[in-house]
């Protein structure tokens, strides 16, 4: 076995690295100890690949200082696959010799590159390439290369081994080798892994970056716009409830996010096209001398998603509520909501059924003891707790969403006993569970972890994405922008 | 005005008494349709009035608010809850005449007044609602013959009714028709679309008499429900600082307990509750039961033989026609008892130990609930009113406690019930004087201090079949199995 060389900490310290001005991390706090093994995950585009290169001394520190980075590295990625094959192709002067090139053969990329012959020589037999010593590199495929590539990484005794999805396309029975080699050598090398399927997370692993996007500011004179990440939190293995949190973010953002369909047997009454889905007529809202909304006009269309904002105290819930029918004042004034005009004889039931709604004070009023099931159940009933048979196929429908929040293991659990995130995201759950005309989301992301917001944004986009559904979003976290909307109502305050 | 009940003859009495179903879902196939398009008026805007009215609205009913003109004039609380809700309010004159259904949910003392000032203003057949029989029974108010009288009266806290309702459920509701006003046999269908209106239908809605409510409602509410907690609280706080508990401790202990303990009522009867005790701490228990229902007996006779004859409401007429002298006398005693000055405690007590430590309040809640449910049986009340009006409100009378002592549950409860339990209270007390000289810290307060929980198997089967056998658990398990099928939390 190779000596253990213990290294210093790597430290980055409000660096901004750039990759060809194409991308930017920017102001990236991190430390990674010699003890310690990394994964890095995140958003599709939010530079993992770029971070775990940046490790290898690749980009350009722009500001900050990035301190105590190994001398020998060993790095597995796409790129750095891609450019080894373009090197080689470079290599293939054929046309000009007039002689038939064979490239340089693996044995040789192996060997003559690898510190330590006995590992590599182990390895090549591991990998089931022994045939493919004599082939030219630049012939093999693509599945061949990165293993030519994983040996010679780890075969080299490097300081610190970046693998950026090492696992992809490998055959089972190699991922389980490769797997049984790293849990083996963990002692020795510490390892930042880049993976997006949280489930081949292997157990050595120590913590986890997760990266966001981010829009750097487009450099000066220039009118491209550039693309961006940046370090949004660290989880620490141990902490168990923010791993948790982390894996069903992952869960939610790797998996092919696909909302579960409308149960059939419950079609809400069809609405008349022709008319919006949402009417206030110079709606007033005033307790005792107190005018809280003042003669506010609002049409929603559907399909129409919008985005309500404004300070504390300027009333956005409270024109929520004259929607939903919760505010008392709502048979004092004018509105047309789904067809009914409201005051004439319709039940309250009979506009929430076109209504999906989350709010911090309905999860201040979700006291009941019922399971997590049953909380998206509720959702097909409009109900706080759920007093109505349901069916076998509302459960699985119900089912399904739990999956997709990775909360199937949890169904039974009581509602009241998890985490105010998790609590938060089921709500979202029972208010989509019925593919509601309209879904009003009342500051959705208060109250949550960088996770929980991340999973929770993904959800709404998702859902805007789709036809059936018109969101009304309201917030006042610029950051928390949901890019299909693109109405806006901004209340001031009135008192 | 004459008793009406006292003008029935026996056999008409026993009939109305014996009244009491659990009604079907399906009997509310029709929802609120007979009332859809009717004027409903209501006259009284304390926390009944408002949050019926809030739920019938949301229902989909035309509802508005009848209030004397000084309370509009001076904008009232009443005006306030009103108005700022949305409602059109208007004096008795100018809304009454449009009404198709007037909602009388004032205090019980001041319906007599009400009705006779709304009466002559209502449109020929019109209905006249109530939320208690008192006045029709013990007052024996005539309304007018062209007029429908019925009853609807949720079994909860005017709150609650409306936060169950926004939940999307209902509280359970008692539903009558006054069978000498129902001239065009229309009471029962409008009875069951208001309960529709405020969401009882989902909770559960039983089909009562006028008779049988107030008299099975007088009975419960003045002995186990509000005398039982009331005295039992009282007496177990002064026996445990007598013995030397520590007094935020007692404090907490009662004023917590009683939740508690009766949170095991509520799921499965006096057996559950029982069934919660260590073997020899139920054998303890029950024993004491017994003992107190010996010496209570007698008490409970007497309230129910008052109640049936009219005794109580004539003595409580004539304080509240005294401006409640003695009633205001024994609110103010009520708040300087050493219970209700003490606070709770900070200590910690884990749902276990209010049963372990609180032997005594079982005891007490057993022998209250058989004993009332015994007492109003055997006065010819069906068993279902009685189970209702006895073991079923325990629970939630003991929340009232749980929130703010014996000041908040006297303040909840009705006029006639503060009244009852005051007259249960001074009687009770110097009752159970001798029962309580023997009692020590085990059985209220420490636990009890034994080496090991074994038992006489003999004994403890006797305890158990006595247990079972009480017919208040017979009718129990059945109309819980109904509660639950209609709450079907899946």
């Amino acid at each position: 076995m190779v000596p253990s060389t213990r290294l210093a900490s790597i430290q980055l310290n409000n660096a901004t690295i750039s990759f060809e001005d194409r991308f930017t991390l920017s102001e990236l706090d991190w430390t990674i100890e010699p003890d310690q093994h990394w994964v890095i995950t995140g958003a599709n585009g939010s530079g993992k690949s770029a971070l775990a290169a940046a490790l290898a001394g690749i980009g350009k520190l722009e500001a900050g200082t990035v301190e105590g980075l190994p001398e020998r590295v060993g790095l597995v990625s796409f790129e750095a696959q891609a450019e080894l094959i373009a090197t080689e192709l470079k290599k293939d002067d054929a046309d000009i010799m007039d002689v038939v090139s064979l490239g340089t053969p693996v044995r040789e990329m192996i060997f003559e590159y690898c510190r330590d012959g006995e590992l590599a020589n182990d390895l090549v037999e591991k990998f089931g390439i022994t045939k493919l010593l004599d082939r030219a590199f630049r012939k093999l495929s693509t599945g061949e290369t990165r293993k030519v590539m994983l040996i010679r990484a780890l075969a080299n005794q490097p300081d610190l081994l970046i693998l950026d999805e090492p696992f992809d396309g490998l055959d089972v029975d190699t991922l389980a080798m490769l797997q049984a080699h790293l849990a083996a050598i963990v002692d020795h090398v510490p390892m930042v892994l880049v993976l997006n399927r949280f489930d081949e997370m292997p157990d050595f692993i120590t913590h986890v970056a997760y990266l966001d996007k981010d829009r750097p500011d487009p450099v000066k004179g220039s009118k491209k716009p550039r693309e961006g990440g940046r370090l949004a939190f660290t989880v620490d293995r141990q902490d168990e409830a923010a791993f948790n949190e982390l894996y069903q973010l992952l869960h939610l953002k790797t998996t092919d996010l696909r909302v579960p369909e409308a149960d059939p047997a419950s079609r809400l009454p069809a609405l008349d096209p022709s008319q919006p889905l949402v009417k206030l007529t110079q709606a007033t809202i005033r307790y005792g001398d107190t005018l809280i909304v003042d003669r506010l006009d609002w049409t929603i269309e559907r399909g129409q998603h919008w985005q309500l904002s404004g300070p504390n105290g300027s009333g956005k819930t409270c024109v929520l509520s004259l929607i939903t029918g919760d505010h008392p004042q709502c048979y004092t004034n004018d509105i047309f909501v789904f067809g009914f005009q409201r005051g004439n004889g319709e039940s309250i039931w009979q506009i929430k059924q076109f209504i999906g709604y989350v709010s911090t004070a309905l999860q201040w009023e979700y006291r009941v003891s019922t399971s997590c099931r049953n909380v998206i159940i509720s959702g097909f009933f409009d109900s706080i707790g759920v007093y109505t048979k349901s069916t076998d196929h509302q459960k699985k429908i119900a089912d399904q969403w739990l999956a997709l929040l990775g909360m199937q293991a949890r169904a039974d659990q009581p509602f009241n006993k998890l985490s105010y995130g998790d609590q938060r995201l089921l709500l979202i759950a029972r208010a989509m569970v019925k593919h509601p005309p309209l879904l009003i989301l009342d500051e959705p992301c208060l109250g949550l972890d960088d996770m929980n917001r991340q999973l929770v944004l993904a959800l709404i986009e998702k859902i805007c994405e789709g036809n059936e559904t018109t969101v009304l979003y309201v917030n006042h976290h610029t950051e928390d922008r949901i890019k299909e909307i693109d109405n806006h109502l901004t209340l001031d305050k009135n008192h | 005005m004459a008793n009406y009940f006292n003008t029935l003859a026996l056999r008409e009495q026993l009939e109305q008494l014996a009244k009491c179903r659990f009604m079907y879902s399906s009997e509310f196939d029709d929802g609120v349709e007979a009332l859809k398009g009717k004027k409903m008026v209501v006259i009284g805007c304390g926390a009944q009035g408002l949050n019926q009215g809030l739920n019938l609205r949301d229902s989909g009913l035309d509802v508005s608010y009848a209030l004397r003109p000084d309370a509009i004039a001076q904008k009232r609380q009443s005006w306030k809850n009103a108005t700022e809700n949305g409602f059109t309010v208007g004096t008795y004159e100018e809304l009454i005449p449009t009404a198709d259904v007037v909602l009388n949910l004032t205090p019980d003392k001041q319906h007599t007044a009400v009705v006779n000032a709304v009466m002559p203003l209502m449109k020929e057949g019109a209905c006249l609602s109530y939320s208690h029989g008192f006045n029709i029974v013990e007052e024996g108010m005539k309304v007018r013959d062209d007029l429908t009288v019925i009853m609807v009266a949720p079994k909860c806290p005017g709150s609650e009714v409306r936060a169950e309702y926004v939940r999307g459920f209902g509280v359970p509701t008692l539903i009558a028709v006054h069978e000498a006003n129902d001239p065009k046999g229309e009471g029962l269908a409008l009875a069951k679309a208001y309960a529709v209106g405020t969401g009882g239908h989902k909770a559960g809605v039983l089909m009562s008499s006028f008779i049988a409510e107030v008299k099975s409602d007088l009975m419960g509410e003045q002995t186990i429900l509000c005398g039982m907690l009331q005295t039992g609280s009282i007496l177990c706080f002064d026996k445990m600082i007598e013995e030397g508990i520590e007094p935020g401790y007692a404090s907490k202990l009662i004023q917590y307990g009683w939740e508690n303990i009766t949170e095991a009522l509520k799921y499965g009867g006096v057996t559950n509750m029982l069934d919660r005790l260590s073997n020899p701490a139920k054998i303890k228990a029950f024993d004491l039961a017994e003992e107190l229902k010996d010496i209570m007996r007698p008490l409970y006779n007497k309230h129910q033989d008052d109640i049936m004859s009219g005794h109580f409401s004539r003595t409580m007429m004539d304080d509240w026609a005294n401006d409640d002298a003695n009633l205001l006398k024994w609110r103010a005693e009520t708040a300087e008892t050493n219970f209700e000055k003490t606070p709770a405690g900070e200590v910690e007590i884990s749902e276990q130990e209010y049963f372990d430590n609180g032997i005594l309040m079982v005891a007490m809640v057993k022998a209250g609930v058989e004993l009332a449910f015994e007492t109003m049986t055997a006065a010819g009340i069906i068993a279902e009113s009685a189970y209702y009006e006895s073991l079923h409100e325990t629970p939630l009378i003991a929340n009232t406690i749980a929130r703010k002592k014996l000041y908040e549950m006297n303040a909840t409860i009705s006029d006639t019930a503060e009244y009852g339990c005051y007259l249960y209270n001074h009687a009770c007390v110097p009752l159970l004087a001798d029962f309580m000289k023997d009692i020590k810290s085990d059985v209220i307060g420490k636990g009890l201090n034994v080496d090991d929980n074994g038992v006489d198997n003999a004994r403890l089967i006797e305890v158990n079949d006595a247990l079972r056998a009480h017919p208040v658990e017979a009718v129990g398990a059945v109309l819980r199995g109904h509660m639950a099928d209609m709450k079907k939390i899946v």
